[in-house]
């Protein structure tokens, strides 16, 4: 009852954003809300792994990359293909598959990498897990850079059909919600809760925790290849570095700032710091234009939001939303409120 | 799946003959450490021990600070690694697996400073110990919802365990131990930091355990009073050797306990 509550709040959320621009908005807005969706899928994944096994994974957007990448090999119209992706090899490049299959696909495929290649990682924890996770990250970066045939090296790749609107982003923020949810509540999710709270005591009692740990992060790979995907039908060209340290700490910022253990934490973070970062980028542009200071205002955002982490974990570790879900807290305040009068 | 909480008549009138056959002898389905020794860096924590525990009975632990109780609950759980003997719980042979698989041939076990899912609310993490049994969430949830009612948290369900008070935690451990159905429980210290009628609530909880849940138990505590009163048997340790075991009669006046416990009387272990 208390998690359908959840799910309707959450979901009610990104329903009046989207349903409120698409009506009113502009273009600017629209642009915004889209970002913020896409965003919300990137968020909730890192959150299936961190929030539900405790560990901080650096390795989130490398999956990003291979999602968008996996779509761009797939569905670049084949008359543009041979410029953008001249070394494509040629069992994949006679092959254009839609592009809502070519997300999927980018989801799949980003979860299949994670499949093969963390389950040993999956036995570390603390600072040895997390410094791996950021060796993982630097691996695909690498092979992002390097292999030209399928990424055109560091060069941007153009030419992905732009397919990402506004609705479909909220549809796959909404599917991000619900699975996140669903995850928490599983038997592997509350198993790897345990874990994430005392792990001698989640394995005294008989929980496997690598397996479960492999799970959650295959999980979330997928949601992190469908969001890069999503994300590289809706700039339609990028390169490598947009998959590296600047939108991992973005992403991180997020559910760190959100809290990192519920649902409803990461989908507040995600709200919170887009709503920020579109402020702060507007008053950078305005203190730009009237020439307040001599030299031009760059990189207040970023400044602001590391800021916002350092106080956050400071009085708040557990984020904005530490331990309940919104649905959990209403109910409860109907029960107190029940019980005083 | 109800096996446990619903013993008929007879069957719990033949389950009472044969505790009191057993208490004396090894039964064949006894949790066993046979000459068990762990090694610390050189250091023996313990040299030899064998030690059982009959299915529904109740077994003391005790000895000195340092003696090696809890390295033997952690011996029997597969967290320490052996440096000799085995650990056997019925035919099964378990020396060398892993803690989880151990827990899964049914040895439950609580820890000496109170480990909880300080994150998770009450109902979750008793739920967890079914689930990690491989139940999935319905049953796990009516089985905390049983346990809970049992040791009086059904108020403190929805209660974050983080927040709970002391005695509350050490409840909330036992309750989680029992979720996983275990044929032997080992309790490390459950008395510890709780006041005189605290402890005697536990007491009487603790003793009822081996019948109404159908377990083997196996405590350490430093309350001589609650373990002398609540024990079948006691096995008494010193710096990683046995030094006495057997009924809690003989074993209270047996001069080498007396000695371990120098500066204790024969009256205070009473």
């Amino acid at each position: 009852m208390r998690h359908i509550l959840t799910a309707i709040v959450l979901l009610g959320l990104i329903a009046i954003i989207v349903f409120g621009i698409e009506l009113t908005g502009t273009r600017l807005m629209v642009r915004i809300a889209t970002n913020l969706c896409i965003m919300l899928v990137l968020v909730l994944g890192l959150q299936v792994f961190m929030g539900n096994s405790g560990i901080l994974s650096f390795a989130h957007i490398g999956f990003m990359g291979v999602g968008a990448y996996v779509s761009a090999m797939l569905t670049i119209p084949l008359q543009m293909r041979s410029m953008a992706l001249p070394d494509l090899y040629p069992i994949v490049a006679h092959i254009e598959i839609s592009p809502y299959l070519g997300i999927l696909l980018g989801g799949g495929i980003a979860a299949a990498v994670a499949a093969a290649l963390s389950y040993p990682l999956m036995r570390l924890s603390d600072a040895a897990a997390v410094i791996t996770s950021f060796a993982f990250l630097v691996v695909l970066h690498t092979i992002m850079l390097h292999w030209s045939a399928v990424t055109n090296g560091p060069r941007t790749l153009f030419g992905l059909p732009n397919i990402t609107t506004l609705p479909l982003a909220a549809g796959f923020a909404a599917i991000a919600v619900i699975t996140a949810l669903i995850f928490k509540e599983s038997r592997i999710g509350v198993l790897l809760r345990a874990s994430r709270d005392d792990e001698i005591a989640a394995g005294a009692m008989g929980a496997n925790i690598p397996y479960l740990r492999w799970l959650a992060f295959i999980l979330s790979a997928l949601l992190a290849g469908i969001g890069g995907a999503l994300w590289g039908h809706y700039v339609t060209s990028f390169s490598p570095k947009a998959f590296y340290l600047k939108e991992t700490f973005v992403v991180l910022g997020m559910l760190v700032i959100g809290g990192p253990n519920t649902v409803t934490g990461a989908v507040a973070g995600t709200i919170l710091v887009t709503l920020a970062f579109e402020g702060l980028r507007a008053t950078e542009g305005f203190l730009n234009s009237i020439q307040l200071f001599s030299k031009p205002v760059i990189g207040l955002t970023e400044i602001i939001l590391a800021m916002a982490m350092i106080v956050m974990l400071s009085l708040r570790p557990g984020g904005f939303i530490a331990t309940r879900e919104i649905g959990d807290t209403v109910m409860r305040w109907f029960k107190f409120r029940d019980k005083t009068q | 799946m109800e096996s446990a909480g619903t013993l008929d008549v007879p069957a719990l009138f033949l389950f009472r003959c044969r505790l009191k056959n057993v208490t004396k002898a090894i039964s064949p389905e006894a949790l066993q450490a046979h000459d068990v020794s762990v090694v610390f860096s050189g250091l023996r924590a313990l040299d030899h021990v064998s030690l059982y525990v009959n299915p529904g009975e109740i077994l003391g632990l005790i000895g000195p600070n340092g003696s090696g109780k809890t390295t033997l609950i952690n011996a029997l759980t597969g967290q320490v690694h052996l440096a000799g003997g085995r650990v056997v719980a019925g035919t099964e042979d378990l020396t060398g697996c892993p803690p989880r698989v151990i827990a899964r041939s049914g040895i439950a076990r609580s820890f000496q400073i109170v480990r909880l899912f300080n994150a998770m609310t009450v109902a979750e993490n008793v739920e967890t110990a079914a689930l990690a049994q491989g139940e999935n969430r319905r049953q796990a949830k009516e089985r905390a919802q049983g346990l809970l009612a049992e040791y009086s948290l059904s108020g403190q369900a929805g209660e974050i365990a983080g927040n709970l008070n002391y005695g509350d935690k050490r409840r909330v451990e036992i309750a989680r131990a029992l979720a996983a159905r275990p044929r032997y429980l080992l309790l490390d210290e459950p008395a510890a930091g709780m006041n005189e009628s605290e402890s005697g609530d536990l007491l009487k909880l603790l003793a009822a355990l081996p019948q109404k849940h159908d377990l083997g138990l196996l405590i350490i505590d430093h309350d001589m009073s609650l373990i002398m009163r609540l024990c079948h048997r006691v096995h008494v340790l010193s710096s990683g050797r046995t030094i006495a075991s057997g009924e809690v009669e003989a074993v209270r006046n047996d001069p080498a306990v007396i000695e371990a416990y120098l500066g204790s009387s024969p009256e205070e272990l009473s």
